[in-house]
This record gives C-alpha cells, sequence and structure tokens, in this order.
C-alpha cells in the first residue's frame, strides 16, 4: 500500500471510509462499516472538534529537539499554549534533563499575504528556527489558508534543505482537509518515514568492529518498536517494556519523546508492536513494506482479556508463547488477588465509556470483565476495520447504547440523561459535559496516570474506587450548573441530527 | 504583520471573538470556519487562560458548520444555514452570534444573505449578530472588538437620550485578560463608589437587557490604550456616546487618579469623590501596610522585568514603581503594534517608568525577552565584581518561566497565558485587586520559608 512517493498521503476518509457519525447497534454499524455506507454520513447539528493540525503538531512537537512551524494565521496551533509547560515534564520524566518544553512558531500570514503568498514568510522562519534553536528537525504544518492560496510548502522545504543543518518535514495537515482527526497519525508518520527514516544517513564507525555489529544484531533481533504517539503516559511505557522484558525481549520507545537522531534505529528492530491501529497502521505498515519491520496490530493491553491478547500476539512472533503464558498465569493470579477487595464495590456499578474506538472497546471491555462493573454506552471518535476485534464483547449486547461521535456533547448529554450511569470514562473535553450532569468522571487516558499492561488495571480500579467514594463535587456541579439545550433536546431521539450518506448535503 | 512570531501570546480573532462572546450572558457563538477551529482554541481560552473552563455553551459544545472540502469547493451558505436552524432547535440561546473564520471568509460567502434570510423570521428567535474571526486580520485582540462593534452595530438599540451618570466600560478582552472578570466588578465597584451607574457587559451583574440599553449612556470608559478603541470609535459614530481613554488602575494611587479623570469627563462633585478615595484609600492601607515588617527585615525590594502585553505593561510598571517601589528594568510588550503607534505607546510609560525610551521593548517571542533584558543590563563578563541582575522578579505569563528561572528570579504569571494557576473571580485591578497582586508577588518571596 506503499504512499510514500506521493507528497501527501491519502487522509482517512478515502483510505479506510471511517464512519464518525452513527448511533445504534453495534451489529448494524459493523455490517455498516464492511459496505462502507456508513462512511459519508454527517450531522445537521454540529459541534467544535480537533482538526489534524492541532493532532499532527502536537504529535511533532512532543519529539524532543524539533521546532514545529504552523505555516498559517497566528490563530492555528495556540492550543499549545496550554500545554508548554506539560511537554517538558513528559520529557523530564524519560530523562532528558534539557528538556526546554515544546517550542512553536507562527508565520501570521496576514491578509496581504493572501493576495501575495507566504513562501517567504515560511522561509525567514525555517531560516530563524535554525538560527535561534539549531534543532534536529524542523516540522512544517501547512494549514487550511496556503492550502487554499497555493503556497508549495514542499518547494520551500526543499529549497531551503540545503542551507539548514535541521531535517525540513513538510506535513500536509490541512484543517478541512479531513473529517477524521486521525488521519494527523498518517501525515505525521508519513513526515517520519520519508524524511526521517528515507534520507537519513546511517552513521556507521569509521573503524567497523565487527564483534560490536554481531552484539548489536543479535539484540535487534530481539527487539521491538513500541509505538506512542502520545496517548502513553511515562507509567504505561514502563509497565508495558516491564512485560516485554519479562518474556525475553527489548524495546525502543517511538516517535513522541524520542529524539529524532534515534529514529534511524526503527528499521533494524525485530518487529513493530503498536498499542492502536488508530495511530499506527499507516506507519507499521510502510515499515514492513520498505525495510521488512513485521508488525502486531490487534489490539490495546486494556484488561486482562486485551493484555494478554497483545502479549501472545508479541510472543507468537518470536516463539514464545510457553515463556508468555508462564508470565501471564502468574500476573493475572497476583492481579486477581489484589483486585479481589474491589469486586463488591463495582458490582452492579454501571459505566459508560467515550473516547477513541480502540480504547473505547478495550475500557469498556476492561470495566465488565475485571472489574465486574455494567457498561451502559460506548461512544467512539470514529469507527473503522480495526474496531471489530475489541467491539467483540458486545456483539448482541442489546443493552449497551453505541454512538460514534467525535465529541459533539449533545449527543452525549442526551444519552447520559436516558441512562444516568455511575461514572462516565472519557476523553479530555467530553468529560465535564457529563461532569456537569452531576456524573463523576475518569479521564480515559493521561500522561501521568497508569492504564496499560496488569498495573493499568489495578491503578484504574484503585481511581474508579476512590472517584465514587465521594462524588460531591459532580453531585454539586450538576445541581448548581445550567447546560445550553433546551428541555425538548432531552426528549428528542439522541441520533436526530445524523445525517445517512444517501441524503447527505 | 510581523514575519513570524514564536509562542505567540495570543490566538487569532475568532478565538478572541469566541472568548468574548462566551463570557456575554447566555450568549452563545455559532462558527462558521473549518471544524478543528473552535477545538483548537479550546486549549487556548480554558486551560491557558487560568483554567476558566468551557463556560455556558463553550469548549467542546461550540455550534460549528464544520467548513470541509465540499464547502470550500462549493460555498458554505446552505451549510450554515442548516447549523443555525437546529442550533435554534437543540441550544437554549438569549444571543446567537456567528463568528465567520478563514476558510468562510476566503471562499466569500454571501454572509448578509444569510443574515437577511434569519432576520426576516420573527418567530421570537434569539437576536442574531455577525462577527468577522478571519486569522488573516488580526489576532484575538482584533477579535475582541470584531464582536464589540458587531454587538453595538446590531444589537445596541439607539438612544436618543442619555442618562445622566449612566457610563459602559470596557477594553479587557477576557481570557487574554485572564482575570477581566475579577477586574470589571472591581472597577464597577469603584465607579458605584462615585456615584455611576456602570454597564461593564461580561460581569454576572451584567445582562443581556441592559447591553441593549448602552446608548442611553453618557461616557464610555476603555480601560486599555488598545484594547476595544476602536469599538469605542463605532459607538461614538453610530450612538453619539464619548469616549474616556484611560490605563487599567492597579492600587491606590492609580485608582485614585482614575476615579478623578473619570469625575471631572463627567462633571461630578469633587467632594463625592474624594471622599470615596479617601475612604477606599484607608481601607488599602490597612492591608496592604500588614507587609512592613517582613518588607524591612527581608528587603523585599527587587528589580523587575514586566513581560505583558500593552494594557497591563503600562498598569503594572506604574504599580511598581509607585506602590512597591521596585526597580522597573525591562518591560516586554508582547502584543504586536504597529511601528508607527510605538511611541505613544511608549509615551504611556511615562510617570510609570523613569526612561520608557530606554526600558521598553515591543518583542513578541518568548526566546528573545533575554537577549532584550541583556541589552539593557550589563551582560555576566567574569568579573569579580560583575554587577548581577539580582535579586530579580519577573511578572510574566507562564512562558516566562524558563526565563525567570535563567536568572534565578522571582515569577508570577499575570499575564496570558497562564496555564499554571487557576484563576476564578480573582482580579488585580483597583483596590481590592492591587492587595490580591501584593498577596501573590509576595507569596513567592516567601513561598520556601
Amino acid at each position: 500500500m506503499s504512499y510514500l512517493h506521493l507528497k501527501v498521503p491519502p487522509t482517512r476518509d478515502v483510505r479506510l471510509k471511517p464512519c464518525n457519525a452513527y448511533g445504534g447497534s453495534l451489529c448494524d454499524l459493523v455490517d455498516g462499516q464492511k459496505t462502507g455506507c456508513l462512511s459519508a454520513n454527517g450531522r445537521a447539528f454540529a459541534q467544535a472538534t480537533g482538526c489534524q493540525l492541532t493532532l499532527s503538531m502536537g504529535m511533532a512537537a512532543s519529539i524532543p529537539n524539533t521546532v514545529v512551524i504552523y505555516h498559517g494565521p497566528v490563530g492555528c496551533g495556540a492550543g499549545s499554549l496550554a500545554l508548554s509547560g506539560q511537554s517538558k515534564e513528559s520529557q523530564l520524566a524519560r530523562g532528558n534533563d534539557d528538556a526546554v518544553g515544546r517550542v512553536w512558531m507562527s508565520t501570521c500570514l496576514s491578509e496581504v499575504d493572501i493576495v501575495s503568498g507566504g513562501e517567504k514568510k515560511l522561509e525567514a522562519a525555517i531560516l530563524e528556527a535554525e538560527r535561534r534553536f539549531r534543532p534536529h528537525a524542523i516540522f512544517i504544518g501547512n494549514t487550511c489558508v496556503p492550502a487554499i492560496i497555493g503556497d508549495d510548502i514542499d518547494n520551500v522545504a526543499t529549497r531551503l534543505q540545503d542551507r539548514v543543518n535541521a531535517r525540513i518535514i513538510p506535513l500536509h495537515c490541512e484543517g478541512f482537509k479531513t473529517r477524521f482527526v486521525a488521519t494527523a497519525y498518517d501525515i505525521v508518520y508519513h513526515g517520519i518515514l520519508r524524511y526521517l527514516l528515507g534520507s537519513e544517513p546511517e552513521r556507521k564507525p569509521i573503524v567497523a568492529d565487527d564483534l560490536e555489529e554481531i552484539a548489536y544484531r543479535k539484540r535487534a533481533a530481539r527487539t521491538v518498536n513500541l509505538l506512542n504517539v502520545g496517548s502513553m503516559g511515562y507509567v504505561d511505557e514502563v509497565e508495558l517494556v516491564r512485560l516485554l522484558n519479562a518474556i525475553g525481549l527489548e524495546a525502543n520507545v517511538y516517535p513522541c519523546f524520542t529524539s529524532p537522531e534515534k529514529f534511524v534505529k526503527v528499521k533494524d528492530a525485530a518487529l513493530s508492536v503498536s498499542i492502536c491501529a488508530t495511530h499506527d497502521d499507516y506507519f507499521v505498515k510502510h515499515l514492513q513494506e520498505h525495510y521488512g519491520v513485521p508488525y502486531v496490530l490487534n489490539t490495546i493491553p486494556i484488561g486482562t482479556d486485551n493484555v494478554r491478547l497483545w502479549l501472545l500476539d508479541v510472543a507468537d512472533f518470536f516463539g514464545l508463547r510457553e515463556e508468555a503464558l508462564k508470565v501471564i498465569a502468574a500476573e493475572e493470579e497476583e492481579l486477581s488477588r489484589a483486585l479481589a477487595p474491589f469486586k463488591k464495590f463495582f458490582e452492579g456499578k454501571t459505566a459508560f465509556v467515550s473516547t477513541g474506538e480502540i480504547r473505547a472497546g478495550a475500557q469498556a471491555c476492561m470495566l465488565e470483565r475485571d472489574l465486574g462493573m455494567r457498561v451502559v454506552g460506548i461512544r467512539a471518535h470514529h469507527y473503522d476495520e480495526f474496531g471489530e476485534i475489541v467491539f467483540e464483547n458486545f456483539k448482541g449486547r442489546e443493552d449497551v447504547a453505541i454512538n460514534v461521535a467525535a465529541n459533539q456533547p449533545f449527543e452525549q448529554v442526551n444519552l447520559i440523561n436516558r441512562l444516568k450511569p455511575d461514572v462516565f470514562l472519557g476523553h479530555g473535553n467530553s468529560n465535564v459535559w457529563a461532569a456537569k450532569q452531576g456524573i463523576p468522571t475518569l479521564p480515559i487516558y493521561g500522561p501521568v496516570n497508569s492504564y496499560l499492561g496488569y498495573k493499568g488495571i489495578f491503578e484504574v480500579a484503585t481511581r474508579l474506587e476512590r472517584i465514587l467514594a465521594n462524588p460531591n463535587w459532580y453531585r454539586t456541579l450538576g445541581e448548581t450548573v445550567d447546560l445550553p439545550y433546551k428541555d425538548t433536546w432531552y426528549d428528542s431521539d439522541p441520533y436526530t441530527y445524523i445525517r445517512q450518506s444517501q441524503d447527505a448535503a | 504583520m510581523a514575519a513570524l512570531i514564536e509562542k505567540p501570546r495570543f490566538t487569532c480573532p475568532l478565538g478572541g471573538a469566541l472568548a468574548t462572546v462566551g463570557a456575554l450572558p447566555k450568549a452563545v457563538a455559532i462558527l462558521h470556519a473549518s471544524q478543528g477551529c473552535g477545538g483548537n482554541s479550546i486549549g487556548a481560552l480554558m486551560q491557558a487562560a487560568g483554567h476558566t473552563g468551557s463556560g455556558y455553551c463553550g469548549g467542546a459544545s461550540i455550534p460549528t458548520s464544520a467548513i470541509g472540502e465540499q464547502q470550500i469547493v462549493f460555498g458554505g451558505e446552505e451549510r450554515l444555514k442548516e447549523q443555525l436552524d437546529s442550533t435554534r432547535e437543540v441550544v437554549d440561546a438569549d444571543l446567537l452570534v456567528v463568528i465567520t473564520g478563514c476558510t468562510a471568509e476566503l471562499i466569500g460567502d454571501d454572509l448578509e444573505a444569510v443574515l437577511r434570510g434569519y432576520r426576516a423570521v420573527d418567530d421570537g428567535r434569539p437576536p442574531l449578530v455577525h462577527a468577522s474571526g478571519a486569522g488573516f486580520k488580526g489576532n484575538s485582540y482584533f477579535g475582541y472588538d470584531s464582536v464589540l462593534k458587531a454587538l453595538f452595530r446590531d444589537y445596541v438599540q439607539p438612544a436618543a437620550v442619555k442618562k445622566k451618570g449612566r457610563v459602559n466600560l470596557w477594553g479587557l478582552p477576557p481570557a487574554l485578560d485572564v482575570f477581566w472578570e475579577g477586574n470589571l466588578i472591581e472597577l464597577r465597584r469603584v465607579l458605584e463608589g462615585i456615584g455611576l451607574t456602570v454597564n461593564t457587559f461580561f460581569t454576572k451583574k451584567d445582562t443581556l437587557p441592559e447591553l441593549r440599553k448602552a446608548a442611553e449612556a453618557e461616557l464610555n470608559i476603555v480601560v486599555s490604550p488598545v484594547n476595544g478603541v476602536s469599538a469605542a470609535e463605532v459607538f461614538k459614530e453610530l450612538h453619539g456616546v464619548d469616549h474616556l481613554i484611560a490605563d487599567l488602575p492597579i492600587g491606590a494611587k492609580a485608582t485614585a487618579s482614575f476615579l478623578r479623570e473619570v469625575g471631572k469627563k463627567l462633571a461630578l462633585d469633587p467632594t463625592g469623590v474624594e471622599s470615596f478615595i479617601k475612604t477606599e484609600q484607608a481601607g488599602y492601607y490597612h492591608f496592604f501596610n500588614r507587609l512592613s515588617d517582613s518588607y524591612a527585615d527581608l528587603d523585599f525590594q527587587r528589580y523587575l522585568a514586566i513581560v505583558a502585553d500593552t494594557t497591563y505593561a503600562v498598569a503594572l510598571s506604574r504599580f511598581a514603581t509607585h506602590e512597591l517601589g521596585w526597580l522597573t528594568k525591562l518591560v516586554a510588550v508582547t502584543d504586536p503594534t504597529d511601528p508607527e503607534d510605538r511611541p505613544a505607546i511608549v509615551e504611556r510609560f511615562q510617570g510609570g517608568l523613569d526612561d520608557p525610551e530606554g526600558t521598553v521593548a515591543f518583542e513578541t517571542d518568548t526566546s528573545q525577552v533575554s537577549s532584550r533584558l541583556f541589552e539593557r543590563w550589563p551582560k555576566p563578563d567574569g568579573s569579580r565584581y560583575y554587577r548581577p541582575f539580582s535579586p530579580a522578579f519577573v511578572i510574566g505569563s507562564r512562558l516566562d518561566k524558563d526565563f525567570a528561572d535563567s536568572i534565578g528570579a522571582g515569577h508570577l504569571s499575570v499575564s496570558y497565558p497562564i496555564s499554571n494557576r487557576v484563576v476564578l473571580n480573582r482580579g488585580y485591578a483597583g483596590y481590592t485587586g492591587a492587595l490580591h497582586l501584593v498577596e501573590d508577588i509576595f507569596s513567592v518571596l516567601v513561598a520556601k520559608r
């Protein structure tokens, strides 16, 4: 499927035909996805979501020793203002003592530039980024405006590459080009594959040491690429590396928080291990095609079922199934003892889950199978061919509301009002709307907390128990805040404004 | 506008307009823009503005037409109409404000036609105004003015007769002034103290019906030399109300001159004004002077670097010089300014700084603030008797923490962005606000005790 010869990779809309507007049964969703007929669904009432630019550049900016340049009007990228401290903390946590936090620039396109073009400004910004920061790489994020007026950022990058030491990586992540924010992952990986891996010179020692070379090869044969696009906190990385170590493997983590000069080693690993197909399918498939690195992509290691599946996928590749089963048995036994005191507490409690499809399915499964809670609703940002495996457990479950939406709090509040779950586990910017309905919330991912592996199961259990132990803050919020919807909305079908593809505008 | 800005301390007009609409009671913004413009603004407006939150219909709830490739090619008017209709069905709003983003304005949608169509139907639907938010037109300060102008033009009702003692006050853009609401509450309080009826549009005490009657005022007070000034011009032209452009008053001295200035402009009885000032001043110094023992024993005087937008830079430099007795050696003005406006801005620092020309730098880029300081203070030269920039303090934004750390200075986030503090009703203006500022600054100095 290689797209690396293209300057601009295809959007998810075209490549995977996902759906992001659906409400109904899981069965119809799975079938509809296969025929591709849900992909064109839209909404007659829509609310603010992210765009691929914000996600692309957020991911790029987490890579140390880089500068990101937003080529566009001044507001594109302003979301970074909330994160400048946090990025530094994430790097410090990984032992990067020189962490400086994210560095970004804007080319501040003005009305004059709309007429005369913005390429000169982009040139100036690249040279200034090189002069001020001497970064290893400079990511250029193209925004809506220069795409419409026809700036050629690839040409600028090519023209300037000889004049700067930094690798210039143009990213075509214009917001209007895709309805699926997850296209951002493909965009950044495309940039890494095309400009960092494709052209990075091999740094060979002047005097080759055969012994060292053999040792490296031997080690590489047992080393995997563990992929983190930013949704995994450091504690989760540590847990997954621990499990991989336990079956005799080593892991290097890419691409977030890893300095670009280390990326060249990605090609040498024996296997790429994804924790989420939504993130990594584009990257791992290209790594296999171009560099012969195979991959596993089935699931996210959340909950014992999916941790087992994930670890066995990896183990099977190396012929380590026996070792893995031993590790799993020991881990599951220890965990089950640790979880035993919580079981009674969670019994009969209901939960609602809302986040990206892979995490949503696996987390919902974990809540039921590991904690004994009952899941009453699952919302996924989008749904595509990779969702089926993690939603397996919910097939035929008519008691679970299935909604596909990138945020869209109006649908969420309608559902929550009907289902009244005991707790809501959601993505950033969606939790608050459940909280305003008086429902206690647990952020479903985050940079400092543990979610993955066996440790993640225990940690989520303790945090849920803590949150439910005193929900007063949420209750008070629910009683004292007004939501912006008319009373009639809560009596309406939550999916009133979903446009089926045949009548798409 | 500049060729590039590193870590701009503001967002686009759309972001500024969103924050402004979000601060009006039960007003709802509808974005006619790309799908991500709202999402991108969320972090900038919420977490970076002292964790101010999504409010009534902000954050991920902002209704959006989500312009995509289809609308870029075929136009976005139909999609906007659909979104206006559905928003009316779902959302409970007293006022709707359509904010257009870059894509909508580039493809040339006929907004006026859509607005006319909406307004032609009289079925009790909420009033609708339009504010331009295209990113290429400026920054979020522009967006604040853009919404104010739209309101003054299409929402405020003309009033032939002006009411004595009634004033409007603005100039502090919500979110971009992280302390806007606390500041407005205090400024309203002190103006009420000298007998005025005050309309500040954006506080809990303000209402949309009152905003609608804003043209009955006899004076508009803009507490910023830059923000809201062009909106005041529009107000004057449409409604015949004059304006007074004042600096944001922080502390007893600045607030007293502010009140006297307003009193003079409105020809108020000076006895009433002076009597209020006297009472407030006594209350203020009653608390302010509690600091005296520690200030005297621990030498709390500092060299100061201010990194802030024009409004705050002017206000803080006066406060530091006259109330704290500090020595301001660098003022980095971080909002973009036209070179031809700069002499006038520097002039505003007269009385607040000994040497405005030598102290003020116009610097939008975070990493360059340090260079601006060491153009004004000798660089370390390794000599035994080098005089360091110490003891020092930096009043800036969250972005300036690294700079403060690099010179061993204390640091307090006062200017936008502030992601490392939570701000609720705190303000720094007037008497009450200045006491909060004193508490916050000196708490940094004693934090390790």
